[in-house]
């Protein structure tokens, strides 16, 4: 059993990562990065020594806390990223994620259940208005049938939930070959065409 | 009309493949059915009370013959030999199995259809007038606007899963056959001074169990810029949207807990990253669409006269004729030529807007025959056929009364508008088709129907209001107390330019009942009318208070028991 599922104060997911960058083909790579709730211990940050040596913390935490010296040491060595919660407003943040773009090496968006769909504009948001160009990870409630919408917004990795079965997620980037709206992947067919 | 090109063609085709996929993994226990639900739905694919329901889009309410008899084929191959055209220019069938599915939707794929996102918390099939291009009073043909945004919006990845459904409808006539303000979004198109085409677009309008009508949040945008305009309203409601509480999720309750303007000021503000963005409609996209929107090979004809026309009837047939013409046909933009309405509402009939395979396909040869091949369904659930030679109106109308689509009650009494009801719905409270059929029943005269003139009656089996009965002058809403069906009534609803919620007049009926409640109601209205007065100008001039005397004159005592349910309850 992997550490993630092996505790509560984790967000669940495969040991194997989704990746799927703009340009290239998806792929499955090791999970480095610990995703922490930061519900149960606002003190500090979970033990990473004998687990995964990243972790995922909560945007809303590194807010309060990221001024801290060990927050702070963590993040220079590129350890620290932040997710955003589906109902976290971002844009009232701006200023945090701007100067978020230049450490944190990768940022992730939660789906607390499949069908709420914030979080795509949450990854859309930080694609088009921030200017994010590092790794946006899907997090959560993460399922087959939502990838290819996020890979559409700006979604390049996936941290699946662990019941899914990884030879069909593989499979959901190459259903369309057509678009009839832009997206962060490439801009809608019928302009190609016209 | 549109017709696919390779893109369009590609992406129907892989979508039936993606969900045939996701039936295979329904199928063999790899996808629970919790987590199949949003996909099945964004596939029109509900669960019904008895079986599954598939509704197939209409985009914009327009369909050819060859669609239409596609559209009979899948009800006599994989349904029970009709089809049920519905308030938002959909078909729906009633009884098809998940095992099918993916059969359907390929035979639709052949004939450029699909169920994309006709239902599910997304965008909906996008509903226009269905006189668009051919209509008197129109100022702006919708359709290609409609077109460009059916495109959009289908399979659009970021608005995939809203809080909740989201309904657009577009307008370009004088008279409102949208139903405009009671969308989640309505779109006015216009033209300036300049011969611009701009839109002014109304928000957080819809039914349900808290009727609002929308806002007028933006004017005169540019239709080039209603993509980046749409993803910034969009995109606020996404964020913002509520979703602890299933009703409470509608972008109308956004809208109104943040105030029109303060909802209008957001979207405003997310707009300015992206209004000059290349999500912009092109002018290419718009030639590469309005092309197909063109005007069909209309001859050079005289315009006939009313007493012409009628005189191509025989004598014993004139009056009847007459009726028809009057109610049935409507004015045509190019001489010579008028529209015409088949009724999907034969008196007595199993449910308002059923279709049989037989009449499906008898009505695609009316369309080839006498319309370019063309057809409309319309949000009050019959079908058009818009381009019809006025010298050929009489023999048309002999064709239509064979196949029993000629009843000339478009826009009376029993030009009813109803949802499916406790017959099909799981959701409904109580049954619309059995109320539907008594009332036709009760007001089986014609001479007395023409008589009453304009008067809208809808009918709802539930709060979520699929019969619109919010806007029926007369509103029937199915409420359910203590495992009972009970029916309340609404006054004074109107959809168009004057557009009105109804108001709830008091204590609920039982269902037969409703004839003399009905009937209480008409008598009033012929005994206080003035000349030419129509019944929703009485009652406003009246108010509430003699029909509702009227309604509740014959209560039963059983009924004492049954207090008002508040339809507006949620309001807040």
């Amino acid at each position: 059993m992997s550490q993630a599922q092996s505790n509560s104060n984790t967000i669940a997911a495969h040991e194997q990562i989704l990746r799927f960058p703009k340009g290239q083909k998806p792929s499955f790579g090791p999970n480095e990065w610990l995703i922490w709730s930061g519900s149960q211990d606002e003190g500090g940050l979970p033990d990473l020594k004998h687990g995964k040596s990243k972790v995922l913390v909560p945007f809303a935490w590194w807010v309060q806390h990221h001024y801290e010296i060990d927050v702070q040491a963590k993040t220079k060595s590129g350890h620290i990223g932040v997710w955003f919660a589906a109902d976290d407003d971002i844009l009232k943040h701006a200023d945090v994620i701007e100067q978020g773009k230049s450490i944190w090496p990768l940022v992730a968006a939660h789906f607390p259940i499949f069908r709420d769909g914030r979080s795509f504009s949450t990854a859309a948001l930080l694609r088009d208005r921030f200017q994010w160009t590092g790794e946006i990870r899907a997090i959560g409630d993460v399922l087959i049938d939502q990838l290819l919408q996020g890979a559409r917004v700006g979604f390049d990795s996936f941290a699946l939930r662990p019941d899914q079965d990884l030879d069909v997620a593989l499979r959901q980037f190459d259903l369309f070959s057509v678009t009839t709206q832009n997206s962060w992947r490439g801009k809608r067919s019928l302009l190609a065409t016209i | 009309m549109y017709r696919y090109d390779h893109i369009d063609q590609t992406l129907v085709d892989q979508r039936v493949a993606q969900f045939q996929d996701q039936v295979a993994r329904r199928l063999n226990g790899t996808l629970a059915e919790e987590e199949f639900r949003p996909l099945r739905l964004q596939n029109g694919l509900y669960h019904q009370r008895h079986a599954y329901m598939l509704r197939v889009a209409i985009p914009y309410g327009l369909f050819n013959s060859k669609q239409l008899r596609a559209l009979a084929y899948i009800s006599e191959k994989y349904d029970r030999g009709y089809g049920h055209f519905t308030t938002r220019q959909n078909i729906q069938y009633n009884w098809v199995t998940l095992e099918d599915t993916p059969d359907i939707l390929a035979d639709l794929a052949k004939v450029e259809m699909h169920a994309i996102q006709t239902s599910g918390n997304c965008i909906r099939n996008i509903t226009s007038d269905a006189f668009a291009g051919v209509a008197g009073d129109e100022y702006v043909d919708t359709r290609p606007i409609c077109e460009l945004l059916r495109q959009w919006s289908t399979l659009h990845p970021e608005f995939a899963h809203l809080p909740r459904k989201f309904k657009f409808a577009v307008n370009g006539a004088k008279e409102d056959r949208t139903v405009l303000l009671c969308h989640d979004v309505g779109i006015e198109l216009k033209k300036n001074a300049q011969g611009k085409l701009i839109a002014d677009i109304y928000a957080g309008g819809g039914m349900g169990r808290t009727p609002i009508l929308g806002s007028l949040i933006k004017q005169d945008l540019p239709w080039q810029l209603l993509p980046g305009y749409l993803t910034a309203l969009l995109r606020v409601y996404n964020r913002f949207g509520r979703r602890d509480n299933l009703y409470k999720a509608r972008i109308k309750i956004l809208v109104k807990a943040l105030s029109p303007e303060e909802f209008a000021r957001q979207v405003e503000g997310e707009w300015l990253y992206n209004k000059d963005g290349d999500d912009n409609f092109t002018q290419a996209e718009w030639d590469r669409v309005a092309k197909h929107f063109t005007k069909p090979a209309y001859k050079s004809l005289p315009a006939l006269t009313i007493e012409q026309i009628t005189n191509q009837a025989s004598d014993t047939e004139k009056s009847a004729f007459a009726r028809w013409l009057e109610r049935n046909v409507k004015p045509h933009q190019v001489p010579g030529y008028a529209s015409v309405i088949l009724s999907l509402k034969p008196h007595g009939t199993v449910a308002p807007g059923d279709a049989t395979t037989a009449q499906m396909n008898a009505i695609a040869d009316l369309a080839d025959q006498y319309s370019f091949g063309e057809l409309r369904a319309t949000h009050e659930q019959n079908l058009v056929l818009a381009d019809v030679e006025q010298a050929k109106l009489y023999e048309l109308w002999q064709e239509a009364k064979k196949q029993k689509v000629a009843l000339p009650n478009v826009g009376l009494l029993t030009d009813i508008i109803a949802c499916p009801g406790g017959d099909f719905c799981s959701l409904a409270n109580a049954k619309s088709l059995p109320i539907a059929k008594a009332i036709q029943e009760r007001f089986d005269d014609l001479d007395y129907l023409f008589d009453l003139g304009d008067i809208s009656l809808n009918i709802s089996g539930c709060i979520n209001s699929c019969g619109h009965h919010h806007v029926g002058n007369i509103g029937v809403l199915g409420v359910d107390k203590d495992g009972e069906e009970w029916y309340q009534i609404t006054l004074g609803g109107e959809q168009g330019n004057n557009a009105a919620i109804g108001k709830v007049i008091g204590p609920s009926f039982y269902a037969d009942e409703i004839p003399d409640v009905i009937t209480n109601i008409i008598n009033t209205y012929v005994k206080e009318r003035t000349e030419d007065e129509s019944f929703i100008a009485s009652y406003r001039r009246l108010g509430v208070i003699p029909f509702k005397e009227a309604a509740y004159k014959n209560k039963k005592e059983h009924a004492k028991k049954s207090n008002a349910v508040e339809a507006t309850g949620d309001a807040s």
